[in-house]
């Protein structure tokens, strides 16, 4: 005799969600892909990985010291200056090399927007409705 | 080769924030991370390069990015 037809029982997953929380961290394709354009020639694959590694010390170094300028500053938030401040004790913003130059250089449009009239106006508050 | 341009914000505060949690970032700050990131990237890629060059090599091999690493 034929068995009543009967679905399957699917196993019900427990909980809300079974993803990991991941460390945040960049994609590698995207410093692979940053890195690989600014070289201009072949990158051995292995080559990549120290490139990740030395991009997760950079970013553990810049937050001590975007902490330490604004601590210096009196404040918990990190400002732009202090970012300024850190590109120039980087040498990459220098009085031949303003960080707009650099944001035109490096930043599409969308980015320059926000950033360059900011950038211009300095600390002046503008007045919001 | 065409790059992407666009700046992943949100990973880039989250990596900050896990370094830093009790650290904020003013509104637009985080395009400046990534503005030094790349500028970091971009140093590291031409220190390489010399070195790939210095050692006669026609591909950047990981001894060069680690030499490169360390001049920066």
């Amino acid at each position: 005799p034929l068995q009543p037809l009967q679905a399957k029982p699917v196993p019900k997953r427990l909980g809300v969600s079974q993803r990991k929380p991941r460390e945040p961290e960049l994609a590698s394709s995207l410093i692979k892909g940053i890195f690989r354009h600014y070289a201009k020639m072949p990158v051995a694959r292995d080559a990549f990985k120290v490139v990740e590694k030395c991009s997760e010390r950079y970013f553990k170094q810049l937050s001590n010291d975007l902490e330490a300028y604004s601590r210096h500053a009196g404040r918990k938030t990190v400002e732009m200056a202090d970012l300024e401040l850190l590109m120039r004790r980087q040498g990459l913003v220098t009085d031949k090399m303003p960080m707009n130059v650099l944001i035109e250089h490096y930043f599409p449009m969308e980015y320059r927007k926000l950033l360059i009239p900011i950038a211009v106006c300095g600390n002046k508050v503008i007045p919001s409705k | 080769p065409r790059m992407k341009r666009l700046a992943p914000r949100s990973t880039l505060r989250k990596i900050i924030k896990k370094h830093k949690p009790e650290l904020r970032l003013a509104a637009n700050a985080d395009l400046l991370v990534h503005l030094s990131f790349l500028l970091f990237l971009h140093r590291l890629a031409e220190e390489a390069r010399t070195k790939a060059f210095e050692n006669k090599s026609k591909i950047i091999k990981p001894e060069h990015t680690i030499a490169a690493a360390k001049v920066i």
